[in-house]
C-alpha cells in the first residue's frame, strides 16, 4: 500500500506504541521468545518453519488482494480500527500477537466481503468482533463483550456476538491465521545469533505491530514480514545487498519475497526514523463519529460478499436481527 | 483438508421472526432420532440425513450450549470447529458441517455418527460379559488410537483431553470398528512458543494426566497425549483404570497429589536420574515433604497389568508410560514398535477378531436414544425424561461421550453429566456376523515409514516424520478386515 497523497504525521512510533507503561510491556510475551530450548533451533526448527511458510502460501495469498485500500473511507476507518485495537491491547494487558491477529482477521474479512461506503459503525464493529476473536483464541483471560470500550458508539452483545459469527463464517473458521509473532524466534536466531537480546525481541514486536498501519496484512507473507521487522530490529543501516547477504542464510523464499522483504523492510526503517507517512488527518482520536444517524440496524446486507458480482448475503430473517440488533449512538 | 467439510449459514426460519416455531432450513435436512448425550458443553443427538444421497445416514449433532449473554461466540466451539476443519484422517472423527441458527445464534455441529467408545466397551466387558476385550481388538484400538494420533501430532496438534470415552468406535457399516478420536474442545495446535496449559482453566479427568502436567510443568507437550495412550492402554487389558486418583477439585488447577501417589506406586519414585528436568517442576520443588518424603518402593507395572515383562506389549507400555517426556515414546515410534508386529496383526475392524476361520463381530450394545427430547433440549413430553443417576440397569450409559466433548474447559465437566437410560437393551452378547471385506490396508490408511531413527525427538516442536503415513507392520499377511 502506498500513501503518496500525504502530510507528515504526528503519530510517530512511540506514540503509536507505548501507550502502556513498563510492567505490562509484554514481559512474558518477551519471555515466550527468548527462553527457547536451545534444541528447538535444530533440524526440526527448519522443518517447522518450512510447515509454517507451506502453509502460510495456502492460507493468505490464495484470495486476490482486493485491497480495502482502494477507497479512502475504509483507509480512514482501517487507521481508527488499527489505532482502537492498540489501545485496547495495552488496556487488557494483551500479547502483541494477539493484536496483530486481530488485524489479520480485520484485513482477510475485508478481502472477502464489502462494507458499504462511510459505514463506519460497521469497521468499529468488525474491530471489536475481530479483537474478540483473536483474544480467544491467544488470550488467558479473555473479557467479557461489554468489556470492550468502544468510544462513539453502544455495540449490544448480540450484535457483538453476531459479528463474530460473521467473521468466522466469512473466515471459514480458519482462525490459525499464521503471523509473523510465530517467525520471530526462528529468525532472530537465524540473523542475530548471538547478540539477541530481550530489547531485540520487543523491538521487533513493536515494529511488526507498526506495520500494521501501513500495509494491508493481505499483501505479504506473514514470513517476509517477520524477516522484515527482525532485520528492522536488529540493524537499521542495510542496504540491499547487504540485506540479501543476510537473507541467504535461510533459504525460504524466493527472489520476489526477497524484494517484499527489502520494500517492507524500507518502510520499517521509515517508521523507524518517524517518518511514517500515515496522513494526519486519517487519526481521529476514537471510534468515528461521523455516521449522523441516530441508529442503525445491524443486519448483513451492510457487509456485502467481495467474491463475485454483488452477492449479498442478507440475512431471512432480517426482522428479527434487526429487531434484537440495534446500534445506537451515545 | 476438511474436505466436505462445507459451512452453512442457513437463516433461520423463513424470515418469520425466527420465534423458533419454525424448523429452520439447515434443521429440515435432517430427522431427529433423540438426544444421546448431554453434558457441561450442551446436547448431542442422533439424527439422520434426508438428502438423497445420503439418505438414513446417521449423524450426530452436538449442540453448544448457549454461551452467557455477554460470551459471545465460546471459544471452546471456536476451538474445535477451527481444528476439525483442517483435518481429515480415517482415525480422526469426522465433521460433516457446521449450521448456525442465526434467529438464536446457536451452534450445531455435525459429526458422522460413532455407535460405540472405548468407555463402554471396556465397561461392557468389565460388568456385563466379565471377560477380557480380545487381544486382537485391544491391539488393534490401539494401533489405530496411535494413527491418528500421529497424525494429529504430525500437524502439530496435540489432543490434550484422551481418555475412554473420547475414543469413539464405528458400528455396523463400511467403517465398522474403526476408531475416531474424538472431542477437540480442548486440542490445540502447538505453534511455538506453548503456551502455559493453565489457560481456560482446563479441568479434566485426571486419571489420564501426564506427570509433567500434574507436577506443574508449564510447558507440555505431544508426550502428554502419549501418556494418556499408555493408561488407555493398561485399561484395555484390565478393563480398570490405571491411575485412578481422587481428584482434589479447586481452582486453578489444584495440586493433584493422590493422583500422583496413585503412579508412583505403580511406576516407583521418578529419580533425577532418570528424568533430569524433573527438579525445575513447581510442584516437586514446593512440595518436598509429600512427593519427595515418601518413599515408593519397587515398580510394579507388569504385575498390575499382567503382562509378562519380556512381552512386547509391556515393553510398550512401559515406554509410553516413561516419567520424561523427551524420553516418552512417540506415536510414530509406537506404531513401528514390535508388538504390533507380532500376531495377532492389528486389523482396521477392530471388533472382529479373526480365529482359525471364524470370524465374529463383537456385538457391543448401541447407544440409548432419548426420544422424548428435541433439538431445543426441551422435553416434548410431560414426564420427566428417563433418566437415571448411576443406575446400574443394564444398558444405561454415560451419555455425551458419542460426539465430542464431554469435558470443556470449565469445570467439572463429568459431574454434570446425566445418565440416559437405555431403552429395550438387550443385546449384549457376541453374534457371529460375515466379516466386512476389504483388502489388505484399504486404502485410507497409509502407510509409515522408518521411523525408529527418530529417538530423541521428543521436543517441544518435534515433528514426526512420515506424516500420515503409518500403515500396517511390514510383514503383513492376509488378514480379513
Amino acid at each position: 500500500m502506498e500513501n503518496s497523497d500525504t502530510s507528515e504525521t504526528s503519530y510517530s512510533l512511540p506514540s503509536l506504541l507505548c501507550q502502556e507503561n513498563e510492567a505490562c510491556f509484554g514481559e512474558e510475551e518477551q519471555d515466550q521468545y527468548m527462553n527457547l530450548d536451545p534444541c528447538l533451533f535444530s533440524q526440526s526448527e527448519d522443518e517447522y518453519i518450512q510447515s509454517l511458510v507451506k502453509r502460510e502460501t495456502k492460507s493468505t495469498m490464495s484470495s486476490d488482494n482486493r485491497s480495502i485500500t482502494n477507497q479512502s473511507w475504509l483507509k480512514r476507518a482501517r487507521l481508527d480500527s488499527i489505532k482502537w485495537v492498540l489501545n485496547t491491547r495495552a488496556f487488557f494487558g494483551f500479547q502483541y500477537r494477539t493484536a496483530y491477529l486481530c488485524v489479520a482477521y480485520f484485513d482477510l474479512f475485508l478481502s472477502r466481503r464489502s462494507i458499504d461506503n462511510e459505514r463506519f459503525w460497521a469497521t468499529g464493529l468488525l474491530s471489536v468482533a475481530c479483537l474478540s476473536l483473536a483474544a480467544k483464541m491467544e488470550e488467558l483471560r479473555v473479557p467479557n463483550l461489554s468489556e470492550f470500550p468502544v468510544e462513539g458508539y453502544y455495540f449490544d452483545n448480540k450484535v457483538i456476538r453476531r459479528m463474530e459469527l460473521m467473521v468466522l463464517e466469512t473466515l471459514e473458521w480458519k482462525m490459525l491465521s499464521i503471523t509473523p509473532f510465530d517467525f520471530i524466534p526462528c529468525f532472530i536466531n537465524k540473523f542475530c545469533g548471538e547478540s539477541k537480546s530481550k530489547e531485540l525481541v520487543s523491538r521487533t514486536m513493536e515494529l511488526l505491530l507498526a506495520i500494521t498501519r501501513e500495509v494491508n496484512l493481505m499483501d505479504h507473507r506473514p514470513s517476509v514480514i517477520a524477516a522484515a521487522a527482525v532485520l528492522a530490529a536488529f540493524d537499521g543501516q542495510l542496504t540491499r545487498k547487504t540485506m540479501d547477504c543476510k537473507m541467504s542464510v535461510i533459504s525460504l523464499w524466493g527472489s520476489r519475497e526477497n524484494e517484499h522483504i527489502f520494500s517492507c523492510y524500507r518502510l520499517l526503517q521509515e517508521i523507524e526514523m518517524g517518518k511514517s507517512k500515515t496522513p494526519k488527518q486519517l487519526i481521529s482520536p476514537n471510534l468515528s463519529l461521523s455516521d449522523n444517524s441516530s441508529s442503525i440496524d445491524v443486519d448483513e446486507s451492510s457487509f456485502t460478499s467481495a467474491v463475485g458480482s454483488k452477492r449479498r448475503l442478507i440475512y431471512n430473517d432480517c426482522d428479527e436481527v434487526c429487531q434484537s440488533a440495534k446500534i445506537c449512538h451515545r | 483438508m476438511g474436505d466436505g467439510t462445507t459451512a452453512t449459514s442457513n437463516r433461520g426460519g423463513g424470515g418469520n421472526g425466527g420465534s423458533g416455531s419454525n424448523k429452520p432450513a439447515w434443521l429440515q435436512q435432517y430427522d431427529l432420532i433423540g438426544k444421546i448425550g448431554e453434558g457441561t458443553y450442551g446436547l448431542v443427538f442422533l439424527a439422520r440425513t434426508k438428502s438423497p444421497s445420503n439418505r438414513g445416514k446417521s449423524i450426530a449433532i452436538k449442540k453448544f450450549k448457549q454461551s452467557k449473554d455477554g460470551d459471545g461466540v465460546s471459544p471452546t466451539a471456536i476451538r474445535e470447529i477451527m481444528l476439525l476443519r483442517e483435518i481429515s484422517h480415517e482415525n480422526v472423527v469426522k465433521l460433516v458441517n457446521v449450521h448456525i441458527n442465526h434467529a438464536d445464534m446457536s451452534l450445531y455441529l455435525a459429526f458422522d455418527y460413532a455407535e460405540h467408545d472405548l468407555y463402554e466397551i471396556i465397561r461392557h466387558h468389565r460388568d456385563k460379559v466379565t471377560n477380557p476385550i480380545h487381544p486382537y481388538t485391544v491391539k488393534s484400538l490401539l494401533w489405530q488410537l496411535l494413527n491418528g494420533l500421529n497424525y494429529l501430532h504430525s500437524n502439530w496438534i496435540i489432543h490434550r483431553d484422551l481418555k475412554p470415552s473420547n475414543i469413539l468406535v464405528m458400528g455396523e457399516g463400511d467403517e465398522q470398528g474403526v476408531v475416531k478420536i474424538a472431542d477437540f474442545g480442548l486440542a490445540r495446535i502447538y505453534q511455538a512458543p506453548l503456551k502455559p496449559l493453565s489457560d481456560n482453566g482446563v479441568v479434566v479427568t485426571i486419571w489420564y494426566r501426564a506427570p509433567e502436567l500434574l507436577l506443574g510443568a508449564k510447558h507440555y507437550t505431544s508426550a502428554v497425549d502419549m501418556w494418556a495412550v499408555g493408561c488407555i492402554f493398561a485399561e484395555l487389558l484390565t478393563l480398570k483404570p490405571l491411575f485412578q486418583g481422587a481428584e482434589v477439585k479447586a481452582t486453578p488447577n489444584p495440586f493433584q497429589l493422590d493422583q500422583l501417589d496413585k503412579i508412583f506406586r505403580v511406576l516407583g519414585h521418578p529419580t533425577q536420574e532418570k528424568w533430569p528436568t524433573l527438579v525445575n517442576l513447581p510442584h516437586w520443588q514446593s512440595d518436598v515433604q509429600h512427593i519427595q518424603g515418601h518413599k515408593y518402593e519397587n515398580p510394579g507395572l507388569y504385575s498390575v497389568v499382567h503382562l509378562p515383562l519380556k512381552s512386547a506389549a509391556y515393553d510398550l507400555l512401559s515406554k509410553m508410560l516413561e516419567y520424561d517426556p523427551r524420553k516418552r515414546i512417540t506415536a510414530a515410534q509406537a506404531l513401528d514398535h514390535e508388538y504390533f508386529r507380532s500376531e495377532p496383526l492389528p486389523g482396521r475392524n477392530a471388533l472382529v477378531p479373526s480365529q482359525a476361520g471364524a470370524e465374529k463381530v463383537m456385538n457391543y450394545p448401541t447407544r440409548p436414544v432419548d426420544t422424548t427430547t428435541d433439538f431445543e433440549g426441551t422435553n416434548s413430553l410431560q414426564t420427566s425424561q428417563p433418566v437415571s443417576s448411576g443406575n446400574a440397569v443394564s444398558g444405561s450409559m454415560a451419555a455425551g461421550h458419542v460426539v465430542p466433548n464431554r469435558s470443556v474447559p470449565r469445570p467439572m465437566p463429568v459431574v454434570g453429566m446425566q445418565r440416559i437410560q437405555a431403552q429395550g437393551m438387550s443385546a449384549y452378547n457376541l453374534t457371529s456376523q460375515a466379516a466386512m471385506g476389504g483388502g489388505m490396508n484399504p486404502g485410507s490408511i497409509p502407510m509409515q515409514r522408518g521411523v525408529a531413527a527418530q529417538a530423541h525427538q521428543q521436543q517441544m516442536r518435534r515433528k514426526d516424520p512420515g506424516m500420515g503415513m503409518p500403515g500396517y507392520p511390514p510383514q503383513q499377511k492376509s488378514r480379513r478386515f
